[in-house]
C-alpha cells in the first residue's frame, strides 16, 4: 500500500489545494497512491470529514499535523485530544524533545520533515544544539526538497538508524505523490498507520508514474 | 509585545471603514483588465451583471493597520490576498469597508521566523448585506 504522508490542502495558510481536487488528480492522473494524509501547518484540521472523498475516490484520506519546533518541523499522525491538550500546535517554538515525549506518551508518532531544510529542518540544528532522544523516524525523500537536502537527511537516517518515510510536502493538487511511504500492510486506519511507523515496517519510495 | 499579547489587543476590533458607490465603467474596467470575457462581468444590460469576485480587492481603507500597531508596515510585504464571496456586488450599490485585524501568526521556513498579519477586510451594501471578505496578509521577519 502507497500513501502520500505529506500533504496540505487549502486549511493551511499556504496550502492551495482543495482536498478533493487531489482525488480528482491522483484518479486523472492514475497516480500509484492508495491515499494520502494531510498534514495541515501549526494545527489539527479537526473538522473536516473527507469520508464521502474516501467512498467515491477509492481513496484513503487521513489528517495529521505538521508542527513546529527549534529543531524544525515535525509531522505528528495520530493526534488525538490528550496530544492537542499535551502542547500547542500553534506556537513555532516547542521543544522537539517534548513533542516526540507527549506523542508517544499519547499513543501518536512523531517524524521531523525534511530534516535537511536550512532552518526548518533537523540536521542544521543536530549539528548545532545537539542530539536529541526519542527520534526514531525522519522523513527521507521530501518533494519540497532542494538538491542535496533529501540526500543529507537519507546520510543521518543511516547513520543513527532511523526509520524513513516520503511524503511530497504538496500545496498545490499537481505536487500530490511526488514522493510517498510504502506500507507491507493494508492500513485502513490511523491507528493502523502509527502502528506501521512505530514498527517501522514502512520504506521511502518515488512512485512510479505511468507515462502511457 | 509579543504575538498573544498583539492578538489579544487587536484582533477582532474594526479600526476603519469607507463607504464609496459602485460605478457600472469601474466594474466593466476591472473586469476586462482581469481577462474576463463573462457578459455577466462586462455588459452593463445583462440581466446578472455584477462584479467579478476578485473586484473588492481593489478597495483598500484609508489606513493599513490599526493606529498604535506594534508592527511597522513599511517593513511588511504584501503575502497575498484571498477573497470570499457572499453576495455579487451590482452596480449603484452603496457599499461599507470594515477593516480589522483577523489574526497575527508565525511561523518558520527557510528564511527563518516570520510574522503573518491577516488584515480582513468585511464589504456590507446599502442594505447591511454581507458582500464579500478580504483577507489580506501582510508578511514581514522576525520581530526584532
Amino acid at each position: 500500500m502507497i500513501l502520500d504522508l505529506h500533504t496540505h490542502s487549502i486549511a493551511s495558510d499556504d496550502g492551495r489545494a482543495k482536498v478533493e481536487n487531489y482525488c480528482q488528480w491522483i484518479q486523472r492522473k492514475a497516480l500509484p497512491l492508495d491515499g494520502f494524509v494531510l498534514t495541515e501547518h501549526r494545527q489539527f484540521d479537526e473538522a473536516s470529514d473527507y469520508r464521502g472523498l474516501e467512498d467515491k475516490f477509492g481513496l484513503l484520506i487521513l489528517k495529521a499535523s505538521e508542527v513546529e519546533t527549534e529543531y524544525g518541523h515535525v509531522l505528528v499522525f495520530g493526534v488525538n485530544e490528550n496530544l492537542r491538550a499535551a502542547f500547542d500546535f500553534a506556537r513555532i517554538d516547542n521543544p522537539l524533545s517534548m513533542v516526540l515525549a507527549e506523542s508517544k506518551r499519547c499513543g501518536a508518532v512523531a517524524v521531523p520533515c525534511h530534516p535537511g531544510r536550512p532552518k526548518v529542518g533537523l540536521c542544521a540544528h543536530w549539528e548545532v544544539r545537539g542530539p536529541v532522544e526519542g527520534v526514531h523516524a525522519v522523513e527521507t525523500l521530501n518533494g519540497g526538497s532542494r538538491e542535496g537536502e533529501n540526500e543529507q537527511a537519507l546520510e543521518y537516517a543511516n547513520k543513527f538508524g532511523w526509520n524513513q518515510i516520503g511524503g511530497s510536502d504538496s500545496h498545490i493538487v499537481s505536487h500530490i505523490g511526488r514522493y510517498a511511504t510504502r506500507f507491507k500492510k493494508n492500513l485502513t486506519s490511523m491507528d493502523d498507520l502509527v502502528a506501521e511507523l512505530t514498527n517501522g515496517r514502512c520504506e521511502a519510495i518515488r512512485p512510479e508514474v505511468s507515462r502511457t | 509585545m509579543n504575538i498573544e499579547e498583539i492578538n489579544s489587543r487587536f484582533a477582532g476590533h474594526v479600526f476603519d471603514k469607507i463607504d464609496l458607490k459602485i460605478k457600472t465603467e469601474s466594474m466593466v474596467g476591472y473586469a476586462k483588465a482581469c481577462g474576463e470575457t463573462e457578459p455577466r462581468f462586462l455588459d452593463p444590460e445583462h440581466p446578472d451583471f455584477q462584479a467579478v469576485p476578485n473586484y473588492p480587492t481593489r478597495i483598500h481603507g484609508t489606513r493599513g493597520l490599526p493606529e498604535d500597531f506594534p508592527i511597522d508596515m513599511r517593513r511588511c510585504f504584501d503575502a497575498g490576498k484571498s477573497v470570499t464571496l457572499h453576495t455579487p456586488i451590482r452596480k449603484g450599490d452603496q457599499i461599507q469597508g470594515r477593516s480589522e485585524i483577523a489574526e497575527i501568526y508565525e511561523k518558520t521556513g527557510r528564511s527563518g521566523a516570520m510574522i503573518f498579519i491577516v488584515h480582513r477586510m468585511n464589504f456590507y451594501n446599502q442594505n447591511d448585506a454581507h458582500l464579500a471578505t478580504v483577507d489580506w496578509r501582510l508578511v514581514q521577519r522576525e520581530l526584532a
